[in-house]
């Protein structure tokens, strides 16, 4: 150790000479104490990182999310607000014009209105019709087939497809580190201006998965601030009798992939999570969506080719193919609805729509 | 006042050692270089212009071969934090090689995880050698290309005769991930002498050509392009755990 030599030299200087070299040393040494201490991926703490952290708060009644989606990124307003901004940038986007709410609009429960396929770089279409983006923190697979496991990365795959956003990461980087605004906005965010794919990413979730749907006129029924007319608590009995099972209340899903009977799309044939599993026994089976809403998301189903509710009931009722191998166990015999049940179910389905989502101006541009 | 200048000098000794992270501040230490060689049955990969040819006599060039090092351990001691990954990048000269600090010993093996555990690739967006800017990352079907191989081959029989061998899938039967353990050949080589303040260098060659045969018999014509995880994928995985040996190590 070289304690010793250091103290026999101090031993023969001067008291000034020590009072300076004692400035010195101190500075030095604070100096080697930050770098010795910094870490290459902990924000670095200059004194302006004060970001202002806000809870997730689960709606009473609700199951706690399968995965805490925010354990390794902590919700900021400011990662919320930075995750807003590049929601509604275009230039996420090849040419500028597909931010991800172009296929992902406020009013219509972040789905694509009255779209079955969503348009896409230069013309194209999509092959899937786009979900509503709500009650994501509690989903742990996302896509038709769930072929992506964490809510963080899910952006890469509309970015980067050219049908739909058509741009590389890089180049999206490259146009958010040429902005006035992002530099600073990352920096609030997350206590460093690396604008790079994880913070931009983390950003993202902090948004989409902060969206919760929970203020229907059937979440104010459940929480006794509100009451059904007949139609609608008939349609609901019906609901719990006949739906249930894979639309599985709070959330109406029950986030299992199924086969419910359609016929193959010739033009797309989409066989849905066998493409993930490589299993022939997930053949046709698509996510079970959330019925939240589901008056603003239509069309309907994973190709979008049912564009009304009361033809999606029809197709439990009479549409289901019943010879497909991988058809779910709970659809071989359809599902016996009568005319006047039908009318009720609309009316039930009706009381899933949430206007206090839709219209929140903290989700909105 | 004397006593002053000892006492700082304690104190930064003391918190410099509780920054320290994986290395005990009494222990001797040196320099370890892992270097990777890249090769075809022993000479070095030529990238584009190389011809190279299989056992069944298919002929092939090569554009691209990447693969993840993670968990480098010493005859059992760890020296790399398990969060701490490598994409070893023929194209890239740079990543070829990388260094760590190592305790004062005699070392006979190396070993190291081939690929990224199933951690991450469950956990959302990475960075560094993880950043799926490397173009080793799936955004249809989530997870990490655990080995790249790309090039072209008269014998494929899709677009632009084009041959691709992206191995990923970390879970259940399919699970490419392998850990590779080699034991240096201490006739012909000497073992790793870490000495303090100095470096040695180990020379791992990963010849590309056991990625067509060892278990299973991989032909061109038949599979040009394996791009997601299966069966397949965990075959010509079984086959390239093999593809490397210590060759040389240097004590500097």
């Amino acid at each position: 150790m070289p304690a010793c030599s250091v103290l026999l030299i101090l031993k023969i200087i001067s008291l000034k000479i020590r009072i300076i070299l004692f400035f010195c040393f101190t500075v030095l040494l604070s100096a080697i104490l930050i770098s010795a201490c910094k870490k290459n991926d902990v924000p670095v703490d200059d004194g302006t990182y004060n970001p202002t952290y806000i809870n997730f708060t689960i709606p009473a009644g609700w199951p706690a999310p399968a995965t805490d989606i925010f354990v390794n990124n902590r919700l900021t307003e400011e990662g919320f607000q930075l995750g807003k901004k590049l929601f509604y940038d275009g230039r996420l986007s090849k040419d500028g014009n597909f931010p991800c709410a172009s296929c992902h609009q406020q009013f219509a429960a972040f789905a694509t209105y009255d779209h079955d396929f969503s348009h896409g770089f230069d013309n194209s279409f999509t092959t899937r019709n786009a979900p509503g983006l709500f009650n994501l923190a509690w989903m742990t697979k996302f896509h038709w087939d769930g072929g992506v496991n964490h809510i963080e990365v899910q952006p890469l795959a509309p970015i980067t497809t050219q049908n739909e956003m058509a741009e590389t990461i890089e180049n999206v980087l490259n146009k958010l580190k040429a902005d006035t605004d992002y530099p600073r906005m990352f920096k609030s965010a997350f206590g460093n201006s690396n604008i790079n794919s994880q913070q931009m990413l983390k950003a993202l979730a902090q948004f989409m998965g902060t969206i919760v749907s929970s203020n229907s006129k059937y979440d104010k029924v459940q929480r006794g601030e509100a009451s059904f007319t007949a139609s609608e608590q008939n349609g609901y009995n019906l609901f719990k009798a006949k739906c249930e099972t894979c639309h599985k209340e709070p959330l109406f899903t029950d986030n299992s992939f199924r086969n419910n009977g359609l016929a193959v799309n010739s033009f797309l044939n989409d066989f849905g999570r066998m493409r993930i599993s490589n299993d022939k026994n997930d053949s046709l089976k698509f996510k079970v969506p959330s019925l939240r809403n589901v008056v603003l998301t239509f069309p309907y189903m994973h190709d979008g080719r049912i564009y009304s509710i009361g033809q999606a009931i029809d197709h439990y009722r009479t549409g289901i193919i019943t010879t497909q191998p991988t058809l779910d166990p709970l659809l071989v015999n359809r599902i016996a609805i009568t005319n006047t049940e039908k009318n009720d179910l609309i009316y039930f389905l009706n009381t899933l729509t949430d206007t206090t989502m839709t219209k929140a101006a903290r989700f909105a541009q | 006042m004397k006593t002053i200048y000892p006492s700082l000098f304690c104190f930064a000794v003391i918190l410099m050692a509780g920054c320290q992270k994986s290395i005990n501040e009494e222990m001797q230490t040196g320099t370890l270089k892992v270097t990777f060689k890249n090769t075809v049955k022993g000479n070095q990969m030529a990238l584009n212009s190389g011809n190279y040819s299989n056992q069944h006599g298919e002929q092939y060039t090569i554009s691209k071969f990447k693969y993840y090092i993670s968990n480098i351990s010493v005859t059992g001691v760890p020296i790399v934090p398990n969060s701490l990954y490598f994409l070893v990048d023929e194209g890239n000269p740079a990543s070829l090689s990388f260094s760590f600090d190592v305790p004062v010993n005699k070392y006979h093996a190396v070993s190291f995880t081939l690929g990224v555990d199933s951690t991450r690739n469950v956990s959302g967006a990475q960075t560094g050698a993880l950043d799926p800017l490397n173009d080793m990352f799936w955004t249809w079907s989530s997870g990490y290309i655990m080995t790249k191989m790309e090039g072209t081959s008269p014998q494929s029989t899709v677009v632009n005769n084009k041959v691709e061998y992206h191995i990923g899938g970390f879970a259940g039967a399919n699970n490419v991930l392998k850990t590779i353990s080699l034991t240096i050949p201490v006739s012909t080589i000497s073992p790793v002498e870490i000495r303090e303040g100095k470096t040695s260098e180990v020379f791992i060659e990963a010849d590309f050509d056991k990625w067509w045969q060892g278990t299973y018999d991989l032909k061109i014509a038949g599979n040009p392009a394996v791009t997601h995880p299966g069966a397949l994928a965990k075959s010509i995985s079984d086959n390239y755990a093999g593809m490397f040996s210590i060759v040389d190590i240097k004590n500097y």
